[in-house]
């Protein structure tokens, strides 16, 4: 019996794990090699040993896209995480026209990264500054795009927009583990509004807590969509994002090699991240 | 539960093949024909080439051809050259990307190519020099050309009785005139940061030497000592443009111009056809940067936008020649510069788009000068640093990042070409 | 309390937090209808309704971008892609959420894959380029097989999270009634999934929908086009025709939104499933 289940595992992962690394592990390792290389994306290269990532360390650009992007993950993971959970319970309750709502908050994540950018270049070049004036706030009567030191903020705003409805869909599937007799004998209790949440819903719920985090840190780390419809790392070079750079300067540029050792480095430090982060829920699931 | 999974799994799979094969996948090649593929990187001709495909085929009964005009044709050429799956001819600009390809060894040399006499001798130049070091042969037949100024509304001009500016002094006090009528004198779109070039690109023609990039590879000069008077005199044209040009993107600019927001547009001609769908109607008119003191100093900032190189794996030179030959007709040239608003490279009667009555003289006396910008690596991001410049408007402090960066993200070339003077310098 | 009155304070936010979706909604639908010298910077120009209402701008869109032929690619490609994935993933997830708490293995392969996730594309791209060329894969299936891969760490992520919710006493109920693993699997663990099969039927459906690079890269020079591929047609450099893109996108917004409806009704009879306990 024992060996029967040990045998069906091992016959359902080995295969599966043969194709990924087949074509994540193995074109990962090739770019890896190409980080050692001056390659330019076509014709011949040389092999420039660690050159590649001693000038990653020296390159000022780099640094400070891994400053920005590190402060946009953060608030825009925190952010989300606050409103799609809010959400998720809100289009969880009882409440009228739930479909025609659930589908009307799915509607960010689908329009095209064309139609995000002009929207929201639109409104915060023309709408917002003008309604700013209106009502007298000095601090955003130009647009925040054009300044180096608030962009971010612009991007967060449409980067939180967007990833709002996936978390959302993530915490209401998580929301529908909880069985309603849990709710039944809270109720009985005393456990409603926040205790209720706080007691009963969320420790329930970890599990997708966890997933969304990581989720998020993956997404915003690896931000690039929303910087090409916003602005192109600009003003200033103030919004370059990593996968901005790595993109970049690596597809696009002749900087091949150089922006593979980036991206090497920059896979690394994202799985320290997350696993960190994943150690660190997976202690708070087993507390519960 | 599982069955009733699969079964939608298969009717999903059968209605989707269905429209697979509705849609045609297969148009398997007819085999006693010479095939004769081109990938060509302005979308924006799509139209064009594909009418070109269309008579081409119909009057050629040996070769076929096929052309495509992809968008993001650069990614699409680099993923295929990786896969050493050549298109026979490639459509693309005559900017670092040529002198990368060319450097790389994978195009053909096609100075056997009897055309390459009529294309005007100033543009064969511009590729020569664009080789990043002295290369035997010619790997590209330049096929049309823009150039970049300053673009205007022909009515406001007239309307006001402004002068077309000759130097830099009149340049300044036609933008005083202006202002001083209440009007916006330029509009900028520098929230699109590639636009940051297009003003930067026309005045340095006129005031910095045209190998700039090459002087420096070759440790002759630094860009403090060629661009200071440039940037000085960007700096100066930033008065008259909108409150915050930062805020604004090329199509916000495109669009304020062609409503007559501004009175001109330091942009080049390329941007015709999108200010002309916003206000068909709009009198549109060109003029060179006058960056120069003296009138006569002063150069038309002008390059090849698009230039046909043979791959040097294409069997069938012959058949290629052919294609070539027949897009460098002159009536099919005709139509390219009337769609496109370009200038062509071949030498004969054509007629000129409107918009570039003004720049007419430099071009028929081939007083023209390549963008600097085609020998600034993309990765290097000079339309990055020169937004960021024009926000903090340090002069000193760009010059010098502008000459700390080159050294870093030239290094390989600058090796190049400091081992090739090395090789040749004594012989010369 | 349970209470069979609407939940008034949820309502109020839904209703609030719809207006910022609401109006680029409206925006797409009313630059969708216009006419390029309709466009205007100012304020009220862009509020304003069409001059017209004419569905050329749709007519054009559909006529550019080779409409229901670039549909089936999408369409062929997204749904094998949702099928595979559910089948595969959720298997993946079932092996290594059922074992990795206490076998040093298969917390390796789970961590392995999950990280796999945070692979920046770009390194993979020229590989992969290269690899499913040689391999015969430049095609649909090659692309398919991609995002089998591709969307594997974060679906494998969800579907162990998931399982940490069903109870391991209903296996060892169909164990004593001699079922094998892989019966019990398919007959209680895969039914009882069905919530997170939409949900990951939902993610990876969009990203494989709006998706342009990987079909770019891999599919280069096929002659094929998924619907992101040809909507690029509207955008250049030096000029976009946002008129027709906006169309083309409202267009190829309905497909994903309708298979979005259908999904959430089945995350929705989750409930009752979940309640076996």
């Amino acid at each position: 019996m024992k060996n029967e289940r040990k045998r069906t595992f091992l016959l359902i992962t080995i295969p599966i794990l043969a194709l990924f690394v087949c074509f994540n592990t193995i074109p990962l390792i090739r770019g890896v090699i190409y980080s050692f290389t001056n390659f330019k994306g076509f014709g011949s290269y040389d092999w420039v040993g660690f050159r590649n990532y001693i000038d990653l360390f020296s390159d000022v650009r780099v640094g400070k896209s891994y400053l920005f992007t590190f402060k946009l993950a953060i608030a825009s993971t925190i952010v989300v995480n606050v409103i799609s959970l809010l959400l998720a319970l809100a289009l969880n309750s009882k409440i009228r026209a739930k479909s025609f709502f659930r589908g009307a908050y799915f509607l960010p994540n689908i329009l095209g990264a064309l139609v995000v950018g002009y929207i929201f270049n639109y409104f915060f070049t023309y709408i917002l500054p003008a309604v700013a004036d209106m009502i007298g706030i000095e601090a955003l009567s130009s647009s925040i795009l054009s300044n180096p030191g608030a962009a971010w903020i612009a991007i967060m705003i449409v980067c939180a927009w967007q990833a709002i409805a996936m978390n959302t869909i993530i915490y209401i599937s998580g929301l529908q583990t909880v069985p309603e007799d849990v709710y039944e004998a809270g109720g009985l209790d005393g456990a409603t509004g926040w205790k209720q949440f706080k007691y009963l819903t969320f420790p329930l719920i970890i599990p997708f807590f966890s997933i969304n985090m990581v989720l998020c840190v993956k997404n915003f780390l690896m931000v690039f969509d929303q910087i090409m419809a916003l602005t192109k790392g600009g003003p200033a070079q103030s919004t370059e994002s990593i996968s901005y750079l790595i993109y970049n300067n690596g597809m696009s540029g002749g900087q091949f090699g150089f922006q593979s050792a980036n991206a090497v480095v920059f896979f690394i430090v994202i799985v320290v991240v997350s696993v960190a982060q994943m150690k660190f829920s997976g202690k708070k699931e087993e507390q519960l | 539960m599982k069955r009733r999974k699969m079964k939608y799994l298969k009717a999903a799979l059968c209605c989707t093949a269905a429209a697979m094969a509705a849609g045609g996948c297969g148009n398997a090649p007819e085999d006693d024909k010479t095939q004769i593929e081109i990938v060509q990187y302005k979308p924006e001709a799509a139209n064009y080439f594909s009418m070109v495909e269309k008579e081409f085929n119909e009057t050629h009964d040996d070769i076929q051809l096929k052309i495509s005009s992809p968008n993001d044709a650069m990614t699409i050429l680099r993923t295929r050259f990786i896969r050493e799956d050549y298109p026979d001819i490639i459509g693309i600009g005559g900017d670092i990307n040529y002198s990368y390809f060319v450097e790389a060894e994978i195009l053909a040399d096609v100075s056997d190519y009897k055309g390459l006499q009529n294309i005007n001798q100033a543009y064969l130049d511009i590729d020569e020099a664009l080789e990043l070091v002295p290369t035997d042969g010619t790997y590209a037949v330049p096929y049309v050309a823009n150039a970049a100024g300053v673009l205007y509304n022909r009515d406001m001009f007239a309307e006001h009785g402004w002068e077309i500016p000759q130097n830099w002094e009149e340049m300044i006090s036609l933008c005083e005139e202006i202002k001083a009528e209440g009007i916006l004198p330029f509009y900028f779109g520098f929230k699109d940061i590639w636009t940051c070039l297009a003003p930067w690109n026309a005045m340095a023609v006129d005031l910095a030497p045209a190998d700039t990039a090459k002087q420096v590879n070759r440790g002759e000069t630094t860009f403090s000592t060629e661009y200071r008077e440039v940037s000085e005199k960007y700096l100066k044209l930033l008065n008259y443009g909108p409150d915050d040009p930062f805020a604004y993107g090329y199509n916000d600019a495109c669009t304020a111009f062609a409503r007559g927001e501004s009175a001109m547009y330091p942009i080049g001609s390329y941007a015709a056809p999108q200010i002309l769908s916003v206000n068909p109607d709009l009198n549109l008119d060109s003029f060179v940067m006058p960056a120069c003191d003296n009138q006569e100093d002063n150069t038309l900032n002008s390059g090849i936008d698009l230039q046909f190189c043979v791959m040097a794996d294409c069997p069938n030179k012959e058949a290629a020649y052919e294609v070539l030959d027949f897009l460098l007709a002159d009536e099919n040239i005709q139509k390219y510069i009337d769609a496109q608003t370009a200038i062509p490279c071949k030498e004969g009667d054509f007629a000129l788009p409107s918009i570039l009555d003004g720049m007419t003289d430099y071009i028929l006396a081939g007083n023209m000068t390549d963008y600097q910008d085609h020998y600034y690596p993309s990765e290097m991001a000079v339309d990055a640093q020169i937004q960021t410049f024009l926000l903090q408007k340090d002069v000193n402090a760009f010059l010098s990042k502008f000459d700390t960066d080159w050294q870093r993200y030239n290094r390989d070339i600058i090796r190049l070409v400091q081992d090739y003077e090395k090789e040749h310098g004594n012989a010369n | 309390m349970i209470t069979k009155r609407t939940n008034t304070p949820a309502m109020v936010l839904l209703i609030l937090g719809l207006s910022t979706i609401i109006f680029p909604l409206y925006l797409t639908i009313v630059i969708a209808f216009k006419q390029p010298s309709e466009m205007t910077n100012s304020i009220s120009g862009i509020l304003s309704l069409p001059k017209v209402w004419s569905l050329n701008n749709f007519r054009e869109a559909m006529e550019v971008t080779n409409f229901w032929n670039s549909l089936g690619n999408s369409l062929l490609i997204t749904l094998v892609t949702v099928g595979l994935s559910i089948a595969v993933h959720s298997l993946m997830g079932y092996a290594l959420g059922r074992n990795k708490a206490h076998s040093k293995f298969y917390s390796f392969v789970y961590l392995f894959i999950v990280s796999g996730m945070f692979v920046p594309f770009a390194i993979l791209m020229m590989p992969l380029a290269k690899q499913t060329a040689e391999m015969g894969l430049a095609n649909w299936v090659g692309v398919v097989l991609l995002y089998v891969v591709f969307y594997m760490p974060m679906n494998v992520l969800l579907y162990s999270g998931y399982l940490v919710n069903i109870p391991m006493a209903l296996e060892e109920a169909a164990k004593v009634d001699g079922a094998s693993t892989w019966r019990t699997y398919w007959k209680i663990i895969f039914p009882i999934m069905r919530p997170m099969h939409a949900t990951v039927a939902v993610l990876t459906a969009l990203s494989v929908w709006n998706d342009v690079m990987t079909p770019l890269v891999i599919m280069a020079g096929s002659e094929q086009n998924t619907l992101p591929l040809a909507q690029l047609n509207f955008q250049s450099q030096f000029g976009t025709n946002y008129n027709l893109a906006f169309a083309s996108y409202l267009l190829s917004l309905i497909p994903i939104l309708i298979f979005y409806i259908i999904c959430q009704k089945q995350i929705l009879n989750g409930v009752v499933n979940g309640a076996v306990k």
